[in-house]
């Protein structure tokens, strides 16, 4: 079991890091993205597009490597349950949105909300697995 | 508590970081918008305006300002030359892009002001939404 947990750990350290690098190459491409769920004023945006990358890039190093994993898997948490709220008003409110999960530039209105939805949902349940076969394994 | 402390950790060397990255970072964004920013109201007013569309060239076939001319930076190089062609020192030009969100105009602005040192170029507040909401402009149908 406490393979399955790592494999888990790793993925999911893989993706944060993955999302925290296509975000800061190009924090302005960032900043615009967040804009477009138009939830936030321009200093937060400003501020989250400076401050997410570098946080996904720690909680995606920490979840990989088990350093300061147990306060690197509940930013986790709570991380994709920020997005996925955001994904969900923004859906709700049929915005045209760009996703800005991996730095892309694709629009709602052609990605569509249901995919990154769905693997922010994916994620969740993998980290939901993984904290549950460690607190089994104690 | 241990994992509040590791959550707080990892959360303040991400603060350093975006620190460090706001000052050294060549893409950084700034906190304000920049001074060059124009309402559509003060737009109307000005004369003479050059009006350059931003957006993607997808989006300049399907609707576009009248007598706006298309310059974007994904076909930088081979736009300029019709920009500088039509383009006068003593006109202001007024960049705009999709909405109010989009940071196409106020790059493609800042581009200009640094690379020709344009100083009379502004960037058009809420952008092609608010030209289609006052009725400037039409969308084409798909």
């Amino acid at each position: 079991m406490r393979i399955i947990a790592w494999t888990l750990y790793v993925v999911l350290g893989g993706v944060f890091v993955w999302a925290g690098i296509a975000k800061l190459l190009d924090p302005s491409a960032f900043l615009s993205s967040i804009l477009t769920y138009e939830i936030f004023p321009r200093f937060m945006a400003v501020a989250a597009a400076l401050f997410v990358p570098y946080l996904e890039l720690c909680v995606g190093f920490s979840l990989a490597t088990g350093a300061l994993r147990r306060g690197g898997r509940w930013l986790a948490i709570g991380m994709t349950l920020v997005f996925t709220t955001l994904l969900i008003q923004a859906a709700a409110r049929g915005l045209d949105a760009d996703c800005g999960c991996f730095g892309s530039q694709s629009y709602a209105s052609e990605a569509g909300y249901t995919w990154p939805i769905a693997r922010d949902i994916l994620m969740l349940a993998g980290l939901a697995v993984a904290v549950a076969i460690e607190k089994r394994k104690k | 508590m241990k994992s509040f402390l590791e959550a707080l950790a990892l959360v303040l060397v991400a603060a350093c970081c975006s620190v460090v990255a706001y000052f050294a970072h060549p893409k950084a964004p700034s906190f304000s918008m920049d001074a060059f920013s124009i309402s559509l109201e003060a737009a109307q007013e000005a004369e003479g305006v050059l009006w350059v569309d931003a957006r993607t060239d997808e989006d300049f076939e399907r609707g576009r300002l009248e007598g706006a001319i298309l310059l974007n930076e994904e076909r930088w190089e081979e736009l300029l030359t019709g920009f500088l062609d039509v383009w006068s020192p003593d006109s202001p030009t007024i960049v705009y892009c999709s909405s109010q969100s989009c940071l196409r105009s106020h790059e493609v602005a800042e581009r200009l002001r640094e690379e020709l040192g344009i100083e009379t170029i502004y960037s058009l507040e809420g952008g092609w939404e608010s030209l289609i909401e006052a009725g400037l402009a039409e969308e084409a149908a798909q």
